[in-house]
């Protein structure tokens, strides 16, 4: 019977054949990764470096820095913060309600359950969601008109804006929030609390000292992962403001269906500013959980 | 009066009374265990004492002062909890200092102050340690020196050392032991071993289901046992069950043989059932032992428990289990080996319970 | 401590209006379309719509190719990893978390330049080509969580344990794969099944580029051109999320009682 391959593996042939084995085994989901996932995304990064001769140039990255695409991406950047801090913020209250505010379990249970199909309800449904309520003719825009004579619309307010399209994600990123932070707060130990108290400490205190600073790298952490799942989302912005609203994903759609920018490799170099955000965002999360998780051992 | 007094408390939460009328008073100095099964309300009553529960009834005060309206902030109480509870996110030194910089001291004196814990509890090297770098005895120990730190007027000890392997278990109880000693400290300790109450205590209190079934000295509790329970918890022991013979001669028989006791069998007749208990480690197999009783049996079974050997025999249907040391000069006994165990009469305590 | 519980009711109201207003509104919105009055004229209308039939059916389809040709994939290599290849652990999951990092707008992006029809593998080229590279793509998509189920299932029942006991019957590798390990696995499968479902049934950024008439690019279409209707659309929608996640809090509360009965 085989086993797993030990350093003495090496020098027998028998057990060479075996690691051929062992490595052959996984060969399926590799290629798969490769072609369909690795490829693809380097074939865009290595693009972003040459012009379409075939020269290599820092041209196209130079080129993101025009006002066009710099307003792209920091409105992109500003929807994304806003929405994730709003997100973060708000589920944190409610993850802390649940879990330490003393509620009935029938509460936890229901907004666990709503957040898992929440946090998945997100693309086109969501927009319209949003439109037939907050839109011109929206649920909550007449109630607010007819019963308290309040136009929302004319206080500026544009569902098809940065505040409307940051609302709207919350939608996904509070829900998100919660289902991460929820197991991080039930790690937060009783005793913490109570080691603290018996010490002297006032309540304030213990949060201040004890519990914030355990929590920080799972709530920074999540935020971003907020920040980068918004800033690749397309679908609802696209639903809810067509192409009014120029976001980066946005205009990476129009330069792929009509190549807008007349350069395809220009579009290469907003792909991999993309990759770059949601990259770095995603690098810095998972070295904040290994933190957060290093605690809760 | 005494410096911890606990009159009449009592416990429950909803329907379920966790402590009856508990009445204890531990005087200052004092090192008093609290020894009993999972459930039996000692754990309780240590949070009562700490400030995290309420007694449903009853008073509680330390150094004659009333400890109900204050919170456990405001209790100057040191604790150490089975599972640590160091504050993750802080180093050695800044667990240690914690409950002296929330009380506004100065750092040069909170400085001071941690270098001396740690000195007592031998870490100083490990100041800059996070607590996920350490052993569990090591984080036990920071754990002690915190709650020393602020100099409480009690410490509250919750089964720190469950949680330890088996060596650092025994070297842990022993420092705790003599840093008690040393300080001077009023210490409340809760704890299911009971090794672990015997070998540390000055008191042990012997709780069962919600009521203190002994209080005494661990000599006292091992030796004089007042209930069944008590004597079935403390140490192992045989509940011989016997038959009154003669109660006027206090004679008893067990299986086929009869004994005398040493204790008046005061309100039974003959042919009642008493139980008796025998600790395993009371007699003797050699023929030149001490003893003024014997029984013959039966060996049933023999077991090599490495320093000493846990035989069991049977005395006319009764089966009484013994030990005796491992000596490699001689052969344990086999099973089928008549022999006959000789002991002290007063060794066998007649349980009224 | 009344004050925290009152804080903490607070904060579920404050949750409860924000995540049920959008959905009152949106019923409401879509029982509107007759003006004397509230009715489904707008779901009969949804409902009557050849195209709906169609992208619909078109989805679902797709949704099953997934789950079918991605757990051919996953199961067997988070077997493999966990019996034979372990220390791959930490590569093989970072690459199946990935998809969260780079947004599908980017990899499909790389798809229609990599497999153009120039390409030497011009799956773009035909209907069947791109049908196969949606169903690629939704697999990736869906590989974060698909593995994460599946690789969970397999914590739970020791595989190498259940491996080395069918090996000692005599079972061969196909046996011992698709009878203990499937079967054993089962909740993890469908709890990935079931996600898989909820986003390949409102994907639009893949379909939409791929130019494939899916559930997504459909909403879309209808969003932008018709009143009542994308609100109907929307609560079907949230009816298949739900549907979907109830099935996978069903599908792991049975992996629960799972081996108490085994």
């Amino acid at each position: 019977m085989s086993t797993v391959s030990t350093p003495i593996a090496a020098t027998n042939p028998a057990l060479d054949k075996d690691r051929m084995v062992d490595w052959l085994g996984i060969a399926p989901f590799m290629i798969f990764a490769v072609l369909f996932l690795i490829a693809p995304t380097l074939y865009l990064v290595v693009g972003a470096f040459f012009t379409p001769d075939g020269a290599l140039t820092f041209r196209n990255i130079a080129d993101l820095f025009t006002p066009g695409i710099l307003s792209a991406y920091w409105i992109s950047i500003r929807v994304s913060v806003a929405s994730a801090l709003g997100g973060a913020l708000i589920g944190f209250f409610l993850a802390w309600a649940v879990v330490l505010g003393g509620l009935p379990t029938w509460v936890r249970s229901g907004l666990l359950t709503f957040s898992g199909v929440a946090s998945n309800f997100a693309g086109v449904p969501l927009a319209f969601a949003f439109l037939a309520t907050l839109g011109r003719t929206g649920l909550v825009t007449v109630l607010l008109r007819d019963i308290f004579g309040f136009n929302l619309y004319g206080t500026g307010f544009n569902l098809l804006s940065f505040l409307g399209l940051t609302i709207t994600y919350m939608y996904f990123q509070i829900p998100l929030m919660v289902l991460i932070l929820t197991p991080a707060l039930d790690g937060m130990k009783k005793e913490w609390r109570e080691a603290a108290e018996v010490l002297g400490a006032s309540n304030r205190q213990y949060w201040t000292m004890v519990a914030l600073p355990i929590l920080w790298p799972s709530l920074l952490g999540t935020a971003l992962l907020l920040f980068a799942n918004a800033f690749g989302a397309i679908a609802t912005a696209f639903a809810l403001t067509g192409s009014s609203l120029n976001i980066v994903p946005i205009l990476l759609y129009a330069q792929i269906r009509g190549d807008v920018l007349h350069n395809a490799n220009l579009g290469y170099a907003i792909a991999l500013g993309m990759i770059v955000i949601t990259g770095v965002s995603n690098i810095l999360y998972l070295m904040l959980r290994m933190r957060a998780e290093r605690w809760q051992k | 009066m005494s410096f911890l007094t606990l009159q009449n408390i009592q416990k429950s939460f909803g329907p379920v009374q966790v402590v009856h009328n508990f009445d204890m008073a531990i005087e200052k100095g004092e090192f008093v265990s609290f020894l009993g099964p999972s459930g039996c309300g000692k754990t309780t009553i240590l949070r009562m004492i700490a400030g995290f529960e309420k007694p449903s009834g009853g008073t509680l005060t330390i150094a004659g002062k009333d400890q109900r309206p204050l919170k456990p902030n405001q209790r100057n109480i040191g604790m150490v909890f089975q599972a640590y509870a160091l504050f993750p996110n802080m180093t050695v030194h800044d667990n240690v200092a914690f409950g002296l910089k929330v009380a506004g001291k100065a750092k040069a004196e909170i400085d001071a102050r941690v270098k001396e814990m740690l000195a007592l509890i031998r870490l100083d090297h490990l100041a800059d340690r996070f607590p996920y770098q350490m052993s569990g005895g090591q984080q036990q120990r920071v754990a002690l020196a915190r709650a020393l730190a602020v100099k409480p007027q009690l410490l509250l000890l919750d089964e720190p050392l469950s949680a330890l392997d088996a060596k650092i278990r025994v070297s842990l109880r022993e420092e705790i032991r003599l840093i008690q000693q040393k300080l001077g400290i009023t210490t409340v300790f809760v704890t299911h071993d009971q090794e672990e109450a015997l070998s540390i205590s000055d008191r042990i209190v012997v709780m069962n289901a919600g009521k203190a079934d002994q209080i005494g000295t661990p000599f006292e509790i091992y030796n004089a046992p007042a209930t069944r329970f008590v004597a079935s918890f403390v140490g192992t022991l045989n509940i011989i069950e016997a038959k009154v013979v003669d109660p006027a001669a206090n004679r008893v028989s067990i299986g086929n043989q009869d004994v005398t006791l040493k204790q008046p069998l005061t309100g039974f007749k003959a042919g009642d059932t008493v139980s008796l208990a025998l600790r395993p480690e009371a007699g003797s197999l050699a023929q030149s032992a001490p003893g003024d009783t014997a029984l013959t049996g039966k060996v049933v079974s023999a077991h090599f428990l490495g320093s000493v050997i846990r035989t069991r025999m049977d005395v006319g249907g009764v089966t009484i289990s013994f030990d005796m040391f491992n000596s490699p000069g001689t052969t344990p006994p086999q099973a089928g080996d008549i022999v006959t165990l000789r002991f002290q009469a007063a060794d066998l305590l007649l349980i009224r319970d | 401590m009344n004050l925290q519980r009152f804080g903490a009711w607070g904060a579920i109201l404050v949750g409860a209006v924000y995540f049920l207003v959008p959905l009152i509104g949106t019923l409401e919105f879509s029982l509107r379309m007759r003006r004397d009055g509230y009715s489904l004229d707008a779901y009969r209308s949804v409902f009557s719509d050849s195209q709906f039939h169609q992208t619909f059916g078109y989805s679902m389809l797709m949704a099953l190719l997934t789950i079918v040709f991605g757990m051919l994939l996953v199961v067997p290599t988070a077997y493999w990893v966990r019996l034979r290849l372990p220390q791959m652990r930490q590569v093989v999951e970072f690459i199946t978390l990935l998809p969260l990092v780079i947004p599908a707008i980017v990899i499909v992006f790389g798809y229609l330049r990599m497999y153009n029809s120039s390409s030497i593998l011009p799956l773009t080229g035909s209907v069947t080509g791109t049908n196969i590279l949606l169903v690629l793509s939704y697999i990736t998509l869906s590989l974060p969580y698909m593995y994460r189920a599946v690789d969970t299932a397999m914590r739970a029942i020791d595989v190498r344990t259940l491996t080395e006991a069918a090996e000692s019957l005599g079972a061969g590798w196909g046996t011992i794969l698709f009878r203990c390990i499937f079967p054993n696995v089962m909740s993890g499968v469908l709890s990935g099944a079931f996600i898989t479902l909820a986003i390949v049934m409102g994907e639009f950024t893949m379909a939409a580029l791929l130019n494939r008439p899916a559930f997504g690019p459909y909403l879309q279409l209808v969003g932008a051109n018709k009143a009542y209707e994308p609100s109907a659309l929307a609560v079907i929608a949230f009816a298949i999320t739900w549907l979907s996640m109830g099935l996978l809090n069903l599908a792991t509360r049975f992996s629960k009682i799972a081996p108490a009965r085994a």
